[in-house]
């Protein structure tokens, strides 16, 4: 029940879409099955007590999680009858994200989380590359890529507490303040979008988790170092399958007003002894650029301190500055650990935009 | 014939759908009232006179330009975020060119939508009427 809802949030707030102060249950018939990203879908005929047949779409995962857990697209099939408990979706939409999916025919419960720990690796020291530098991507004949943050949201690195969700809605709306240094109209708009529930999020329609969002998305990254030619790939594994391009080639950071706005802005990349840090500007305002709907203008200039602190441990944080939105920059972060010997695998957000966004 | 039918019919459908995830994907999120904004002002419903204005946030205050083109005008915004009241207020010239000053008083509404609108009150000179502005 935790991954469906984890892998859920892969792409949507599931508060957002998901009404988690109501339940349904619902038995039928499975009429369709989409096994694609970035929410898998059955489909149901359902009889109501009229004996009037509506046909239910049921959500419960992301695939790349579910076949992590080793289930397959073949653990269900068309004409299956099963049981079905779940929140329902907000407004009239026949849907519903599933926390319990029971076969009719064994009894067996599908879709369940294995809920395996993380296996411990063994601490070593970060890799280094002939120039000295620490390497960010995994060493020569070796695989790996930065997987699960330790944190989803972005806050002031104040030390205060401020208690919210993994897709960074407040449990007390007067914690506003503790979030960031908001202009008036910015604290305004963020608390419209907590209050809405992030409904109007971009991300939650497939556009690119720029920004931030990226480092705080499942699915991971994956840095390629090619220092011959003085750049560095940031290959995004979750949202829109991504990438990025810092360049680590001297060059002077991007002028605003002479480039090409965009979602992941413009990136120079400089050495800080073992630090890489990251001066990016030209962002478009078109997404939300962390989660929890803080907002930004063209003048956000992000400077992003990227530490492997050792082999499974890469620290991030990021300098936000925006004058248009905050009253001043400010500072947060949070670590990301490795995932060895993996690859990235393959989710591209919008595979089934036509169940979960048209319907 | 009908099979034709049917099948633009699905193209339009597809189409439509297509648009509607688009629209949504390239809306502004920044200040709420950074960008174009279509609409019309009258004092009747077959009274009514286009507007465009083009608006700003440079980080203290909203800056617009009415009607860009020849006949443009600058025009002060304030904004209350409270309750996202907003005054324009202008000089512009009427069809005889003469000055003439301005002051809409509207609300934003839908403000998580692209297509969020301004609507109230618009006196132009001697005349009141009322107007709505929708962001493109």
């Amino acid at each position: 029940m935790l991954l469906i809802s984890a892998a859920v949030s892969a792409q949507r707030a599931p508060s957002a879409a998901y009404d988690s102060d109501r339940k349904v249950k619902l038995s039928g018939v499975v009429t369709r099955i989409d096994w694609v990203n970035p929410g898998a879908f059955f489909f149901v005929n359902v009889r109501d007590s009229t004996g009037t047949i509506a046909n239910w779409a049921v959500e419960f995962g992301n695939p790349l999680d579910l076949e992590k857990d080793g289930w397959k697209p073949s653990s269900l099939h068309i004409g299956d009858t099963v049981t079905v408990e779940g929140l329902p979706a907000r407004g009239p939409a026949r849907q519903a994200l599933a926390t319990s999916v029971v076969l009719a025919r064994t009894g067996a419960k599908l879709f369940v989380a294995s809920n395996k720990p993380i296996a411990k690796v063994a601490s070593q020291p970060a890799p280094r590359g002939p120039d000295g530098h620490v390497r960010l991507g995994p060493p020569p004949g070796k695989k790996g890529y930065w997987g699960t943050p330790s944190a989803t949201v972005l806050v002031e690195n104040t030390g205060a507490t401020i208690p919210m969700n993994r897709d960074g809605i407040l449990a007390n709306i007067e914690d506003a303040d503790k979030v960031a240094p908001f202009q008036p109209w910015a604290k305004a708009v963020y608390e419209y979008r907590q209050r809405t529930l992030l409904k109007d999020d971009p991300y939650n329609r497939c556009m690119p988790p720029g920004g931030v969002r990226h480092f705080q998305s499942p699915y991971g990254f994956q840095f390629v170092e090619q220092p011959e030619i003085g750049r560095t790939l940031l290959l995004i594994g979750g949202g829109d399958r991504n990438w990025r391009t810092i360049y680590t080639d001297g060059r002077p950071m991007g002028q605003k007003d002479n480039l090409v706005l965009t979602y992941y802005g413009t990136s120079a990349g400089r050495w800080d002894g073992d630090t890489l840090v990251v001066d990016t500007v030209g962002f478009n305002e078109k997404f939300w650029f962390t989660n929890g709907g803080l907002p930004h203008t063209e003048a956000l200039h992000l400077t992003e301190r990227f530490t492997r602190s050792d082999f499974n441990t890469l620290r991030y944080q990021v300098t936000v500055d925006d004058p248009r939105t905050y009253t001043r920059s400010w500072t947060g972060g949070w670590t990301i650990r490795w995932v060895p010997d993996e690859e990235i695998q393959e989710y591209f957000c919008e595979e089934n935009a036509e169940s979960t966004f048209v319907r | 014939m009908l099979r034709q039918v049917f099948q633009l019919g699905c193209l339009l459908a597809c189409l439509l759908a297509y648009m509607g995830v688009a629209v949504s994907g390239f809306a502004q999120q920044g200040h709420p009232l950074t960008g174009t904004w279509n609409g019309d002002w009258g004092t009747a419903p077959e009274h009514r006179t286009q507007l465009t204005i083009v608006m700003t946030w440079d980080g203290k205050e909203v800056k617009s330009v009415i009607n860009p083109g020849p006949d443009s005008a600058a025009g002060s915004v304030s904004v209350d975020v409270v309750d996202w009241t907003v005054r324009i207020a202008a000089d512009l010239k009427d069809p005889s060119g003469k000055p003439v000053h301005v002051v809409a008083d509207g609300k934003l509404e839908d403000l998580g939508s692209y297509h969020r609108t301004i609507s109230g009150t618009w006196r132009q000179g001697g005349a009141t009427g009322d107007f709505k502005l929708t962001r493109e």
